[in-house]
């Protein structure tokens, strides 16, 4: 509560932190704010080739939307290495709670993801009239539920790393590995089923620990209308992401303190 | 007393060095837990403030004077909020701004507006709040024409002048400044000079650092000097001025100090009074000097014979003689006892001497005791003249006067 209350009265530093890193991201580019729109579209259009040349074994809608959620964590994780320690100037020279820094960072991923996810949405609608895809059902009310627990994920890791990289600069290399192998254990490039149709149940469990699992899969069962995972690996999912933030903020709350000293 | 707006107690603040030491894994993972339980070797600990405590009441304008490394921007910062203490105990009442070191906290890809909403921001002030102040901001760092420009191109001064102008223009209870008054140019500083008056005119509080002892001196109605992290001194400006720089000319002395000799006979201490019998290291350029010398021999010395020199802040020799060259004879000497050496007029000019006192035997061949350049004094002068020392002299004329 003591979190929220300073942050109430901070809230247009985050805002203008929100609209300061949307604004660098894209600066001395001149499509600038445009890029947000134009990546996702040009993303889409480079897997459509190269999956009819590749004949990969996953539907490009899967992929794309495989590769959104994805793409929210990833960014993040990127950023928050330098949520912190990018802005040694602020921390050293003014008070201000901390944590504006790594959560402006996720907001403004936040705002890309959105764009993101209105890119896709086109492209779904655009199936739909060329191929006759099936429109997201009742099940699209949940969406903002999943989006949520995914800014909790995001938050939650970004605190972990953009604090701990203020300390250990070797965040940075471990951070590079650990990334590859969780994509590689979330169904970005390949389908929930190709896993969950091959291993036994401890397993499923073990899979859906991971919460990019729940997540990426819940994205999929909204938007492409497809029947949802059982309701308890999603719960373990959402779970675990909701762990994360609570542990991120455990851990930035107490590394913050000597913020000021080491930078 | 509940006009106490900033009360520190018992603050420390400690630093952990050489991080980089580490290179074994072991080393590294122990350091890594270290860090992430907050504890260290006390042997790597820096300690920037030891065990400070003080109090400033409304109104107050206190200067913080003390040498690199003494602990004043760390005591700033942490009033600030920007540190933790270590251990002790801070509590400060109102609003407070502050301008750490050059220029706040500014992005250099934003412009000077943007940043000026970004440093009012990290304040908690709101968008409107800043908003109504923005002309004024612009208007003070006299920064119109430069505002939407992003503040990389700024030069350092436009730099430092818009933090100050933030600074001072969100109207705080509380302005730490950390030295600012050596910054900008002479119409600029004229310019916070006068800002800062009427921030006393209206009994806000302010900390200001700066090396510029009489700037700091005319600001002030209380300074607290600092030196390796503890308060050395902490009172009526023109008081703790003049122990500062007493106390540096006596640290600064020590580069040519040597001491030496049988120690037959020992110069234990050198008390330097003036007119008025005070013991001081401060002088007036024409008034009376008394240097008492307090001795210490172990058994009979016959036919000793004490000596001083003056010498400049260089080294070189301004004056001296002793008491054999003075025809003042002293039979012998046992146990403890006093020598006056008495100037009644202190001719020098202007500036740092070093005096140098000795004892030794009548014949030269035996020095008992020497401390070559131990005991600086300061001599203030209002008469210019040539050189080191005024000697007394008459013009004179013959030439008819029509």
């Amino acid at each position: 509560m003591n979190l929220l209350a300073s942050l109430k009265h901070h809230q247009d530093l985050l805002w203008i932190l929100v609209m300061r890193n949307i604004k660098i991201r894209y600066k001395n580019s001149s499509l600038g704010f445009l890029w947000t729109l134009l990546s996702p579209i040009l993303l889409i259009v480079i897997y459509k080739v190269f999956l009819s040349i590749l004949r990969f074994k996953i539907d490009l809608p899967v992929l794309v939307i495989g590769i959104m959620g994805w793409n929210f964590l990833s960014m993040c994780m990127g950023d928050s290495l330098y949520a912190v320690l990018g802005n040694a100037n602020m921390v050293k020279k003014s008070a201000f709670p901390r944590i504006v820094l790594p959560l402006s960072m996720v907001l403004a991923n936040l705002v890309n993801f959105l764009l993101f996810l209105v890119v896709v949405c086109f492209y779904l609608l655009i199936l739909h009239v060329v191929s006759g895809l099936a429109l997201p059902g009742v099940t699209l009310i949940a969406l903002p539920l999943i989006i949520v627990t995914q800014l909790a994920l995001c938050l939650g890791v970004s605190l972990i790393s953009s604090s701990l990289n203020v300390y250990f600069r070797d965040m940075e290399h471990i951070q590079g590995i650990v990334m590859m192998a969780w994509f590689f254990m979330t169904p970005v490039i390949y389908p929930v089923s190709q896993v969950t149709s091959k291993f036994g149940s401890s397993f499923q469990i073990l899979f859906f620990l991971n919460p990019m699992t729940g997540l990426v899969s819940a994205y999929r069962a909204i938007l492409l209308n497809l029947p949802f995972p059982s309701v308890g690996l999603l719960a373990l999912s959402a779970f675990s992401a909701w762990i994360i933030l609570l542990v991120g903020l455990r851990l930035f709350d107490k590394l913050q303190v000597r913020f000021a000293d080491v930078l | 007393m509940d006009d106490v707006v900033i009360k520190v107690s018992g603050l420390s603040k400690s630093f952990n060095l050489n991080r980089r030491g580490a290179l074994t894994f072991k080393g590294m993972a122990l350091d890594c837990v270290n860090q992430l339980r907050g504890k260290t070797d006390p042997s790597r600990l820096l300690w920037a403030l030891k065990n400070i405590s003080f109090e400033v009441k409304q109104g107050e304008v206190l200067g913080l004077i003390g040498a690199n490394g003494a602990g004043k921007s760390t005591l700033l910062g942490l009033l600030a909020g920007t540190m933790a203490p270590s251990t002790g105990l801070i509590t400060t009442r109102g609003s407070i701004s502050s301008l750490l070191e050059l220029g706040a906290g500014f992005h250099p890809d934003l412009t000077g507006k943007e940043n000026i909403f970004l440093a009012g921001a990290t304040m908690g002030l709101s968008r409107r709040q800043m908003s109504d102040r923005l002309d004024a901001i612009v208007d003070f760092a006299g920064l119109a024409a430069f505002i939407d420009q992003p503040v990389k191109h700024y030069s350092s001064g436009m730099y430092v002048r818009l933090g100050f102008a933030v600074a001072v223009e969100v109207n705080p209870d509380i302005l730490l400044i950390d030295e600012v008054l050596a910054v900008g140019d002479a119409a600029f500083q004229r310019k916070c000079m006068k800002r800062m008056e009427e921030f006393r005119r209206l009994k806000k509080t302010m900390l200001i650092i700066s090396h510029d002892l009489n700037a700091i001196q005319a600001v002030s109605t209380r300074i607290l000097f600092l030196d390796g992290g503890e308060v050395k001194g902490d009172g009526a400006p023109s008081e703790i001025v003049d122990a500062y720089e007493s106390f540096w000319r006596r640290k600064n002395s020590t580069e040519f100090q040597r001491e030496w000799g049988t120690r037959e006979v020992l110069l234990e201490t050198v008390e330097f009074q003036n007119d008025a019998n005070q013991t001081t290291d401060k002088f007036e350029w024409g008034h009376p000097l008394t240097a008492r010398i307090h001795y210490r021999a172990a058994q009979r010395i016959e036919n000793p014979v004490f000596g001083f020199a003056i010498s400049d802040s260089a080294g070189r020799i301004v004056y001296g003689n002793n008491t054999q060259i003075e025809n003042f004879s002293i039979p012998s000497i046992e146990g403890v006892g006093e020598i006056r050496l008495t100037f009644p007029q202190l001719n020098l000019a202007r500036g740092t001497y070093l005096f140098s006192f000795s004892v030794h035997s009548a014949d030269h061949q035996i020095n008992y005791h020497r401390l070559d350049h131990a005991f600086p004094i300061a001599v203030e002068s209002s008469r210019r003249f040539e050189g080191l020392c005024h000697m007394p002299c008459v013009w004179d004329s013959s030439l008819e006067i029509p």
